[in-house]
């Protein structure tokens, strides 16, 4: 440094005055671009935040119209059938019928099948295997994987609902949130952590499927260690372990995509194994670990004793069960009745159809000493209404409460359930399903139960963590990069008998090493935009309406000012978002004194080049708006999952979703439509294909599409980085 | 480009301090309203008297100030509030380039560590947006070029980025080496030259 610091130091001193002043301009204006860097980042990530949570909402409403549908459609009609199946519960119940149907025997495995050979029992040295062969790309072949599977089964289903870890022996445990198929990230934890073993006892938090690309990789190697060292690895379910979910967020097409020929039976499999991972984990007594969180409901001794798995999707209650009870039946008559009578919007507030079935496979927690549990207690929730129903029920089963209704809120509320800063409780309508609750609640949750601090994940975090309620409640995301490259660190935690969780954040960098955090910021918010400018083209009509409110005067001009703009946007699109902030990045035309010409601004907006001019233009709209509706509608009805849809039953959707959205299609429309895109002709249409025909996939797009993770090189972005339209 | 709506006023003359330091010990050599000078302790007593800066900002660019406050707002309960140490950040947010200095002085020479535990709400915080943004005049391309040019020993545009890495962190207020990184990434060529024309584009750019 010497000779170069003398230097410089001689020239400061004939160019003082000069070099300073330089100095400060650059670091003034340094700072500046450093805020408005940061301000862009963070509204980048409510536009991801809003968007994602409004798409699990349509998820729910979905669901509940389909099951409307189930009970309002007469059992012969062909929309019944199209969606009874996904409602249809495992149909070979028994054990040993299960065995058979998944056997795996009678799988060959090809000689040039060059990815790993499993042989059971498993052993450390094949778990670590498989974590390099998924490394290094390669794919389990589905014979293994279907042994992988049932081996799997029979491990969990002897677990508890509710599991217990100890930290003696000075274990600490190392817990981690979700994943969400992000095998990068997985990988980066056994780099820094090591990989599970008797030493390092591991936790997983749910949501290990859907959006990333390797859902099923990190299945696998979850579940190999968890045969290889079933004392130290333990797994509660996430709100995405649930195959309803997996439908709108990728998991169900990535397994049919890699698994061709066996795709549905894995899917078949999965679906029982994951209402057999339990709900919940304690650690020491003290600290509880779940996915969601909790209600001012929540009774850790209920949870601990239902038949977990009969909640096979958290988002409807269990079917009838036939054998036990006189008076119910099982025909859709009464749940009809029950449905019509009862039914309300909510997933949240669901209506009982069903009475208890035995309770074989209870687990043997019991949390009864905790104080104010009493078993009887619990009966009289029951309403009133309920009872009619019930009552036969009541009869022949025993003391305890067959309260399903009770007992699938509660699972909904652990599995979906976020906390909120107001003291309280009250359902979580952003999701749809869940509640969110309050510091005092926590507070009187912890002090019942005895608990000390409550771990959870299900909401992605900057830093990858973050502590509420006074420290009380952790909140914990594995996934880093979730909504974009460089867009938050994942984090996960360390346990010691002292129960002081020791945090330790990552982020899996392949992409993010390569890019400056100006790259990256700009072209997450560059994706951002993209997509919330889509929405908005999606809200024409509505967004018309809205703004012609705003011209009290009828001048019939087509002009809005910013504050109107901004009101009308929010008031349609219900995200919260900071549109003035944006503006400038949303309205490209030029504003006249202020006032934005809104006409001009669709024509902008209007996604380009499809084949849709012919199109009539309000299905069109629809088709953007619900794209990932309509995508997952079209996964439903292909029933034996080939990609492929009959033209008929094509038209059989459109007519289910025109009434889902009360719109008035045409069957002409609806068969404008078909024929642009049949073009083999042979009266079916490849799902893939329609979507794209219009532009409704978007391979750069993140969103609601099972996320591909950018796929490019850094060399790629560079190359993007002038494209306005990225 | 984020929106720039801030329209400054003419700039009245005002050098930047020459000081070798980051601490706010400065003499003010614009004219400060009266107040400017006692030492103020208590966080919400703003330096200088609100009634004596006439607000001039519309509705529209108030709306639009309020959500980008509340884009930094991280109190649980959303209050609307910041610390004090945002505010810096919050101007240059909303498009000003206030020295550090020029925020201390706005938030009435605040002790260190009352930096990142005293609050500011938005009615506090937009007089001092006002103030700061009547400052005079922000420099243009030109004035960074002038200023990068007195390094530039061999006059052929082009500066030794090591120089400036050095000029960064030890002259003005300086930036850590973590900041400078940042600013300088992917900036200098083979040699550890910069072009400085187009790197203030780059800064300029946003």
């Amino acid at each position: 440094m010497g000779c170069g610091v003398s230097k410089s130091n001689h020239f400061h001193k004939t160019h003082g005055k000069k070099a300073l002043r330089a100095a400060v301009l650059i670091q003034r204006w340094y700072r500046q671009y450093v805020a408005r860097l940061e301000m862009r980042r963070r509204y980048t990530w409510h536009i991801f935040q809003s968007v994602e949570y409004s798409g699990e909402q349509a998820q729910i409403k979905l669901h509940n119209f389909l099951c409307y549908l189930m009970d309002n459609f007469t059992p012969a009609s062909n929309e019944r059938n199209l969606i009874s199946h996904i409602f249809r519960d495992n149909e070979v119940c028994r054990d040993p019928e299960w065995e058979r149907y998944f056997c795996y025997k009678n799988i060959e495995v090809p000689e040039l099948y060059s990815g790993p050979h499993l042989i059971f029992p498993l052993t450390m040295d094949q778990a670590i295997g498989l974590v390099d062969a998924f490394r290094n790309k390669k794919q389990l072949h589905s014979r293994y994987l279907l042994q992988l599977l049932l081996e799997t089964w029979k491990q969990i289903r002897m677990l508890p609902n509710i599991n217990r870890i100890s930290t003696c022996h000075s274990k600490e445990i190392t817990i981690c949130g979700d994943l969400h198929g992000q095998l990068e990230d997985l990988l980066l934890i056994f780099y820094k952590n090591g990989m599970p073993s008797l030493e390092k006892p591991y936790l997983f938090n749910g949501d290990f499927v859907d959006r990333g690309k390797d859902s099923i990789e990190i299945l696998i190697i979850m579940f190999s260690f968890l045969l290889v060292y079933p004392g130290e690895v333990y797994l509660n379910r996430g709100n995405h372990e649930d195959h309803i979910v997996n439908l709108r967020y990728g998991f169900t097409k990535e397994v049919l995509t890699k698994y061709k020929m066996h795709g549905k039976r894995i899917l078949k499999l999965l679906q029982k194994i994951f209402s057999w991972l339990p709900l919940a984990t304690t650690i020491d007594h003290k600290v509880l670990v779940l996915h969601g969180g909790i209600s001012d409901t929540t009774d850790l001794g209920l949870l601990a004793r239902v038949d977990r798995h009969h909640y096979v999707s958290a988002l409807r209650p269990p079917k009838n069960r036939p054998k036990s009870v006189a008076e119910m039946s099982i025909d859709s008559d009464v749940s009809r009745d029950l449905f019509h009578n009862k039914r309300r919007n909510s997933v949240t507030y669901p209506k009982s159809l069903v009475s208890r079935d035995s309770f074989q496979n209870r687990s043997l927690q019991d949390f009864s000493k905790i104080k104010g549990e009493d078993e009887l207690d619990t009966q009289s929730v029951c309403s009133p209404r309920r009872d009619r129903a019930e009552k036969g029920c009541a009869d022949s089963v025993s003391l305890e409460s067959i309260n399903c209704e009770e007992e699938w809120k509660q699972i909904l509320d652990l599995l979906w359930s976020d906390p909120m800063s107001k003291d309280g409780c009250v359902p979580n309508e952003v999701r749809g399903g869940g509640c969110y609750w309050g510091p005092d609640v926590t507070e009187d949750f912890l002090n019942k139960h005895n608990l000390q601090l409550l771990i959870r994940s299900h909401e992605c975090k900057q830093e990858g963590y973050e502590f509420c309620h006074n420290r009380k409640v952790l909140t914990l995301f594995s996934a880093s990069n979730y909504y974009d490259v460089g867009s938050n660190r994942g984090a996960y935690v360390k346990l010691g008998p002292d129960l002081v969780p020791y945090v330790i954040q990552y982020q899996a960098n392949s992409m993010t090493r390569k890019l400056t955090v100006r790259q990256s910021v700009r072209q997450t918010e560059g994706s951002a935009i993209k997509v919330l400018r889509e929405q908005l083209f999606s809200h024409k009509s509505d967004l018309i309406c809205a703004f012609k409110k705003f011209d009290s005067e009828n001048t019939g001009l087509c002009f809005v000012s910013v504050n109107d703009w901004a009101c009308a946007v929010e008031g349609v699109m219900s995200l919260g978002l900071p549109w003035r902030v944006m503006r400038s990045q949303l309205v490209k035309c030029k504003t006249n004194d202020s006032m934005i010409d809104y006409n001009e601004w669709f024509h902008e907006l209007a996604i380009k080049g499809s084949s849709a001019d012919h199109i009539d233009q309000s299905l069109l709209e629809t088709l953007y708006r619900h794209q990932a509706t309509l995508e997952t509608i079209f996964r439903i009805v292909d029933l034996d999952n080939s990609g492929f849809i009959t033209m008929k039953d094509f038209v059989q959707t459109w007519r289910l979703l025109s009434s889902f959205l009360k719109l008035e299609i045409t069957d002409q429309a609806i068969a404008d439509l078909a024929i642009d895109i049949d073009q083999n002709n042979d009266g079916s249409i490849d799902i893939e294909e329609f979507m794209e025909a219009f532009r409704l996939t978007d391979k750069k797009s993140r969103l609601e599409r099972g996320r591909s993770m950018f796929m490019g090189t850094a060399t790629d972005l560079t190359k993007l980085e002038g494209d306005p339209n990225i | 480009m984020p929106p720039k709506k801030i329209e400054p006023k003419k700039p009245e003359p005002k050098k930047p301090e020459p000081k070798k330091d980051a601490t706010p010990a400065a003499k003010p050599t614009a004219p400060q309203p009266a107040g400017l000078e006692a030492e103020v302790v208590a966080p919400k007593e703003t330096p200088f008297d609100p009634k004596s800066i006439t607000l001039e900002y519309s509705n529209d660019q108030i709306d639009e100030f309020k959500e980008a406050f509340t884009l930094f707002d991280r109190t649980p309960t959303g209050e609307m509030k910041i610390t004090f140490a945002q505010c810096g950040d919050v101007m240059r947010a909303l498009g000003q380039n206030p020295t550090n200095s020029d925020v201390l002085r706005v938030l009435g020479k605040p002790r260190p560590e009352d930096m990142s535990t005293k609050m500011v709400d938005f009615e506090t915080f937009l007089p001092m947006l006002q103030h700061i943004s009547r400052a005079k005049d922000q420099g243009n391309f030109e004035d960074f070029v002038e200023g990068l040019r007195v390094f530039d020993k061999e006059g052929n545009g082009t500066i030794m980025g090591a120089e400036l890495r050095h000029v960064l962190a030890t002259l003005g207020e300086r930036m850590t080496e973590d900041e400078v990184d940042r600013l300088m990434a992917g900036q200098e060529d083979a040699n550890g030259c910069i072009n400085y024309a187009s790197f203030v584009k780059h800064i300029l750019s946003g």
